[in-house]
């Protein structure tokens, strides 16, 4: 999997985190170290936003936020997990504390990045996936049961 | 008994994570509840994994779990469940089934969700097989041709702000930008008939058919046998193709790029010719005269082709019968007649302005989302787009239409009736500057669009104070006249 769309330094997982909007400028705060935007305001916008649209907490406290803006520079996924539960409108009504976060620049074209990510939300269709994810003590655990996502 | 085949298709407007969530979710619950599926997912890379004619016609049911548009008006006449992608991913089993225990609707394709995708529609609708796969194959070439049609015409046109004789080397008028603007314009022209008979051959017989009738489109061309020529050349072409490839079925597979490089356009091209210059004759002979008695009709009885050519614009608006009232228009105007296109014209122009001047006229009978709308119809129909007024004929078709139909026919008839000229056959008031009589033309419009915004009017009118009448609520503190 290219090393660029998700790396250890891109996942910080049993973050003291309470709040939807500490939960994005977390994501933010990743992304500008990480190099993938320099204006983090646009990312935590764009996140609230599809947000509003329609929340994208899915079940078990994942949530899947994502945004697709012209400050992303590249495309990648960050991955936040939060020590307690954030209220996220998820449509089974739990907090969410599993965040997988999708970021993609406006002008993506290639479409190896897009199936990728497709690929992470066709992943979390499955309990034992999410148990594994959730389970996890550390980045390392994480980080392979993604990728065996693009296996 | 077979297993059931569920067709679904999911979308969602980000189209990153939903939509592949709900695909997976459904095949998780179709293979534990034994059924097959297929999922088009609608995402941001486009559609994926796309369904087929065949995959739709057999499938048992379908599930839609979108919160976009992904082209239902498909499944017409299937039994379907439509949900938000969210049930799709939550929900998947239960959708499923649905389908297993037959408790889905079947499913209503609406007038709108087909409008734009007239090829698509025709070949969906299916009761009268060939009928539409004929159809098909004649907007397929409509379609590609068109094109060379503008490009060409507008050129010509603007040859024609130079002087109508502006082109020609001898007449006291000549300019050279004229003579070029002239030139390229008619070569477009000149493109067209053989590319109609090139993409009705293609739409028969794919690539082999496209040369075949290529060629028989020329034929057809240079003999002077014009449009109705073009046709018959496309699908003889298309036909000989498909013959070709059931009588060489028989040869070996090792042969198959010989076919298509060699025997092919060679036997193709050859019988096709043969064909065409033996037909090329009559065929010109049934042009010219249907071309003579058309014109013949624009003097003769101008009201009766105005209201023939009005009614059938408005009819459907952009759907086949509008098609086949502009197509006649178009392929008059590559034989020079510019009469005929001007009533077609107008009549598409019309509908649009009928209900852009009722939601000016008559505002408080509409509500915002339909004045707003009747403030954009006012460029939608000044530049020849018919279907700005979809949206209102739909929510009362029955007398919507005929009164758009009215109006049209009002524009039409006194369209032909001061002889004006449109050289171009779309864009409408951008081509203002080419037409012989614009200002007649605009009053002639005006009227027709009037009469029917007035009627418009009128009707909504009365359903309004009838509304008043029952409810005797939300009178937004206008007094009712």
């Amino acid at each position: 999997m290219d090393s660029k769309l998700l790396n250890k330094d891109q996942i910080k997982i049993k973050q003291p985190l309470t709040t939807q909007k500490e939960v994005f400028q977390q994501i933010a705060a990743i992304a500008v170290d990480q190099g993938i935007t320099s204006d983090p305001d646009e990312v935590i916008d764009g996140l609230l936003k599809r947000e509003q649209e329609g929340t994208t907490g899915f079940q078990d406290g994942f949530a899947i936020p994502h945004v697709q803006v012209d400050a992303i520079k590249r495309p990648a996924i960050i991955i936040v997990s939060s020590n307690s539960g954030v209220e996220w409108n998820a449509l089974d009504g739990k907090p969410a504390s599993f965040f997988i976060s999708l970021l993609v620049p406006k002008k993506e074209a290639g479409t190896t990045h897009l199936q990728a990510l497709a690929s992470i939300s066709r992943m979390l269709i499955h309990k034992e996936k999410r148990e594994v994810l959730a389970s996890a003590e550390n980045t390392t655990t994480v980080m392979e049961e993604l990728a065996g996502a693009f296996a | 008994m077979a297993p059931i085949k569920i067709v679904a298709a999911t979308g969602c407007p980000t189209g990153i994570a939903h939509t592949f969530m709900a695909e997976e979710a459904l095949k998780k619950a179709a293979s534990k509840l034994g059924v097959e599926i297929k999922v088009e997912t609608h995402g941001q890379v486009g559609v994926e994994n796309e369904l087929t004619k065949k995959d739709i016609a057999e499938a048992d049911g379908v599930i839609l779990a979108a919160d976009k548009d992904v082209y239902a008006y498909r499944f017409h006449g299937k039994p379907t469940v439509e949900v938000s992608v969210a049930k799709g991913i939550h929900e998947a089993e239960e959708l499923i089934q649905t389908i297993i225990d037959g408790k889905a609707t079947v499913y209503k394709a609406k007038k709108s969700d087909t409008s734009d995708e007239e090829e698509k529609e025709a070949s969906e609708k299916g009761n009268n097989n060939f009928a539409h796969s004929i159809y098909k194959h004649l907007m397929n070439g409509v379609s590609h041709m068109l094109p060379f049609v503008v490009g060409g015409g507008v050129l010509i046109a603007i040859s024609f702000l130079f002087g109508i004789h502006s082109a020609n080397p001898d007449h006291e008028s000549y300019h050279p930008i004229a003579a070029m603007l002239n030139d390229i314009g008619s070569l477009g022209f000149q493109m067209m008939v053989p590319i109609l008979a090139a993409f009705i051959a293609e739409s028969i017989a794919k690539r082999p058919g496209m040369v075949v009738g290529f060629i028989g489109g020329l034929i057809a061309s240079n003999g002077g046998a014009g449009f109705l020529g073009g046709i018959a050349a496309g699908f003889i072409g298309g036909f000989i193709i498909v013959l070709l490839g059931k009588l060489l079925e028989k040869m070996p597979k090792s042969l198959n790029g010989l076919k298509s490089i060699f025997l092919y356009p060679l036997i193709g091209i050859l019988f096709v010719g043969v064909i065409m210059t033996l037909l090329v004759e009559p065929m010109t002979a049934i042009n010219e005269g249907m071309i003579s008695f058309l014109s013949n009709f624009q003097n003769a009885n101008p009201i009766l082709l105005g209201i023939i050519v009005g009614s059938m614009s408005a009819f459907d608006m952009g759907g086949p019968v509008n098609k086949a009232a502009y197509v006649t228009g178009t392929a008059l105007l590559g034989e020079g007649n510019y009469y005929f296109m001007a009533g077609v014209s107008a009549a598409c122009i019309t509908p649009p302005l009928i209900t852009a001047f009722a939601t000016l006229f008559f505002k408080k009978y509409f509500n915002q989302a339909e004045r707003n709308a009747g403030g954009v119809n006012f460029i939608l129909g000044s530049t020849h787009i018919t279907e700005g007024a979809i949206p209102f004929a739909a929510k009362n078709p029955i007398v919507v239409i005929p009164i758009l139909m009215i109006g049209s026919s009002v524009s039409a008839i006194l369209t032909y009736m001061m002889k004006i000229q449109v050289p171009a056959p779309h864009g409408g008031f951008l081509v203002l500057p080419v037409v012989t009589g614009a200002i007649q033309w605009i009053i002639a419009i005006l009227i027709g669009s009037l009469v029917g915004a007035f009627l418009y009017g009128f009707y909504k009118k009365r359903s309004y104070s009838k509304d008043q009448q029952s409810k005797g609520s939300e009178n937004d503190g206008q007094q009712i006249a």
